[in-house]
């Protein structure tokens, strides 16, 4: 009943057994990063931190825009 | 160092990014005039005047020394060191230590190349310094380290960004790679012999080889791109989700890659045959991250045509989308059979040196010295013949790589009617001249485009200086009648 | 576990990079040194005598590897030009490999023996003099020059820490006695080097100057054993590639 396990002792088996556990894992990965998009909108709400880090001093009009958003996005959280 | 912290200016430490940007463009003229003058010299072999220190095989590693740890490296230093205060919006740790990372890194670059020179080399490819100077690069990254990873943790913006992740994995991985594959047994302060053998070796060597490529080549700038490339289009990165992916993807697949280096060898086939699968699976991560380089401008297309960082930005992308095509398939085993010793690899790095890892650097460069002496670029139009004259450059260069290391490629594996060899070596060195002779033209464009670049950022900083003088005299003046 | 948790933790991040960079290198580097059939077992192979660990440390000092592999592959037009593909077994003394990356000029790895000493000696000197085509450069200090032999004893004592058979002691005499043959461990005692070295040069001359001992000296002995070591018709084909 358990003779199956024994396919995890042989070294012949890594290849595979390696294979599909870095591919589940990229799949999970995957999985986690696009299936929900609350998920989603918060993961992208990060993606302004660099346009934030002069903000006292040159209020250029791009940079406003995307501040605004990113703080609606925050709040939503 | 001046701090005093009132000036908005000083909340972060643009001291040690100052010193080194200027530090690499010195690198990048001196290490790219050497590449031209090698690259002359297998064109026109009267060139190496029997002096030892001028010949090929001793300058050939202060040629890449120079451009991949002095212009690469100092180039790193500057926008991580930028990056991360500008990102964890925290002043820079320990700036004694920061001070002593650039005094370090530069001293080592510097007697590398010296002693490259004197005949002083490891033998390893891209690993020529000799022990000393690796121990001493160790206790510089050491110290990079330490103030990099002290700044982030005294961050106030929460969030890691992700240029973040693409220096740290390179900061670590770099130094992993640099211990490994420097071990060895010293004879004298100035000889040592590798410590693993042979095939051993070689597989360690381009482990080291090819992730030098992965992490500090691509990992670490990819983690400029992140940054500048949003910065300079105003607009966040195109994928947040993405960058997640293709980092993990990236950082795991490269350290796998190294084998294919090493195809058709005496390294075991299982080896080059699993190196050269994840070669493959590589193409996929590298184009998420040019794909979300190249996206965040969607929308935007017009900036290309206004902007000349931008067209320096996107076209570096461009060039990295494509060098990681080329790689691939160059990893395939029977593509490297013809590709493999041939001009077709060097061709091939230098579309990445030169088309990614250049451009994307000079186009930081630009965004980033008028911020780090709070004024305006001196002249626009010196960006754009900055530009053209690069672009030519590498496309002369590579396609005349292409021509010489394909052209050998067949000629050597080429058969008479009477399954004799077709061609002796040497006539295939014939062969090569007139291309070695336009990849120096090529090489020489790049340069000229690169002393361009030097000129506008000189007079960039001496209006600044002028500015700076003439605000302070006003004051001054004024203060004196009050 | 959500992703924040890595992006706002430093030391985790770390962690897991550090975790996901190691696997690579693991799975394709250790295993080499462990796996019997990373390296042949094939009869002829020894150590360098110090002679030609003089010679090697030049052609490492002058970059030689940059424009010269030492790699040749199974293929029909390298079995024509250099001969046999090269075996693991013949760089297994190899500190460091010199395989090299790139052909500007020939493989090296099958030379020795091909040409004569007084042909590598003309031909260091002036590349262009006997194949006036070459992009060579000319190496004409090598036969200026005195060969240094004052450390060739802390050389071999470097490379016998790295892990090759050099001796010191009587046993490890023995033992290479037993592997290699007296004639071969002779050149490999450690206590020896100098006068193995200066009898070398004496017997062979290799740079054709009976009354100095030049680097051009040690550089030619160097070459002219490369690729030598094996006699390949006693193998038959089939057995190395057991190994591949």
């Amino acid at each position: 009943m358990f003779d199956w396990l024994m396919w995890f002792t042989r070294m012949d088996n890594s290849k595979p057994l390696a294979l599909v556990l870095f591919f589940g894992a990229f799949c999970g990965v995957l999985i986690y990063v696009f299936s929900s998009k609350r998920r989603a909108e918060r993961l992208e709400s990060y993606k302004y931190i660099p346009l934030l880090d002069d903000a006292p001093r040159q209020p250029d009009t791009a940079s406003a825009s995307d501040r605004s958003q990113t703080r609606k996005v925050m709040d939503n959280e | 160092m001046a701090q005093s912290s009132a000036l908005p200016a000083e909340q972060y430490n643009y001291d040690i990014v100052r010193k080194f940007t200027i530090a690499a463009m010195v690198w990048a003229v001196i290490g790219m005039s050497v590449g031209v003058y090698i690259a002359c010299e297998l064109a026109w072999p009267f060139l190496n005047f029997d002096i030892p220190a001028l010949t090929f095989g001793r300058l050939r590693p202060v040629h890449t020394t120079l451009v991949i740890f002095g212009f690469g490296g100092s180039a790193l230093f500057a926008t991580s060191y930028y990056i991360v205060q500008r990102t964890s919006q925290a002043r820079l740790a320990f700036p004694w230590v920061a001070e002593f990372t650039f005094w370090g890194w530069t001293g080592g670059v510097a007697l590398g190349a010296i002693t490259y020179m004197l005949g002083l080399s490891q033998g390893k490819e891209y690993a020529e310094f000799e022990w000393p100077l690796d121990i001493a690069i160790t206790l510089v990254w050491v110290c990079y380290f330490a103030v990099y990873v002290e700044t982030l943790r005294r961050r106030s913006q929460p969030h890691i960004y992700v240029a973040n992740w693409f220096f740290l994995a390179f900061i670590v991985a770099v130094a992993l790679l640099h211990i490994f594959n420097n071990l060895a047994a010293p004879v004298s302060l100035t000889k040592s012999y590798s410590l693993f053998p042979g095939v051993q070796d070689a597989m360690v060597q381009w482990w080291y080889g090819h992730n030098a490529v992965g992490f500090f080549l691509t990992a670490a700038f990819l983690g400029m791109m992140y940054y500048f490339v949003p910065k300079q289009a105003g607009r966040p990165v195109y994928s947040y989700r993405l960058s997640i992916i293709h980092f993990w993807a990236l950082i795991f697949l490269y350290m796998w890659a190294g084998g294919h280096h090493l195809h058709w060898t005496s390294l075991p086939d299982w080896v080059s045959t699993l190196a050269a699968t994840f070669s493959i699976l590589l193409l996929m991560p590298s184009w998420g991250g040019m794909i979300n380089g190249i996206m965040t401008l969607s929308g935007a297309w017009d900036k290309l045509r206004s902007d000349p960082i931008m067209l320096f930005l996107i076209t570096s992308l461009s060039f990295y989308g494509m060098s990681t095509f080329e790689g691939p398939l160059m990893s395939l085993k029977s593509v490297n059979a013809l590709s493999h010793y041939t001009d077709w690899t060097i061709g091939h790095v230098h579309s990445g040196a030169l088309g990614w890892v250049a451009l994307i650097s000079f186009g930081s460069f630009y965004h980033l010295m008028p911020r780090l002496y709070d004024t305006r670029m001196y002249s626009q139009t010196l960006i754009y013949v900055h530009f053209w004259l690069a672009t030519i450059g590498i496309v002369l260069y590579i396609t005349s790589l292409w021509v010489a290391g394909i052209g050998q490629g067949l000629m050597l594996r080429s058969f008479d009617d009477y399954g004799n060899l077709a061609y002796t070596f040497i006539e295939t060195v014939e062969f090569m001249h007139t291309p070695y002779i336009w990849r120096a033209l090529g090489g020489a464009f790049f340069v000229s485009g690169t002393l361009v670049m030097v000129y506008n950022m000189v007079m960039t900083v001496r209006a600044a200086r002028h500015e700076q003088a003439a605000i302070e005299a006003k004051l001054a003046a004024k203060l004196a009648k009050a | 576990m959500r992703h924040e948790q890595i992006e706002t933790n430093s030391g985790l991040m770390l962690l897991l990079i550090l975790l996901v960079i190691s696997i690579g290198g693991l799975v394709e580097i250790v295993p080499l040194f462990y796996i019997n059939e990373t390296v042949e077992k094939v009869d002829g192979i020894r150590p360098y005598t110090p002679l030609e660990i003089r010679g090697r440390d030049i052609y490492i000092r002058e970059g030689c590897y940059l424009c010269h592999s030492q790699q040749i592959r199974p293929f029909r037009d390298e079995w024509l030009r250099y001969g046999h593909y090269s075996l693991a077994a013949e760089s297994q003394y190899d500190h460091p490999f010199q395989w090299g990356s790139k052909r500007t000029g020939p493989d090296l790895a099958r030379v020795g023996g091909k040409y004569s000493n007084q042909w590598h000696v003309q031909h260091l000197v002036t590349p262009r003099s006997v194949v006036p085509q070459s992009i060579m450069p000319n190496y004409p200090w090598l036969l200026n020059t005195d060969l240094d032999y004052s450390d060739v004893a802390d050389r071999m004592r470097a490379l016998r820490a790295t892990g090759v058979p050099y001796s010191v002691t009587q046993q490890e005499y023995d033992a290479n006695v037993k592997k290699f043959g007296k004639t071969v461990a002779d050149q490999l005692d450690i206590t020896q080097a100098t006068d193995n070295l200066l009898k070398q040069a004496r017997d062979q001359d290799f740079d054709g100057i009976p009354s100095r001992i030049t680097e051009m000296e040690a550089l030619v002995a160097y070459l002219q054993m490369l690729g030598t070591l094996v006699d390949f018709t006693k193998y038959d084909e089939g057995y190395f590639t057991t190994f591949r």
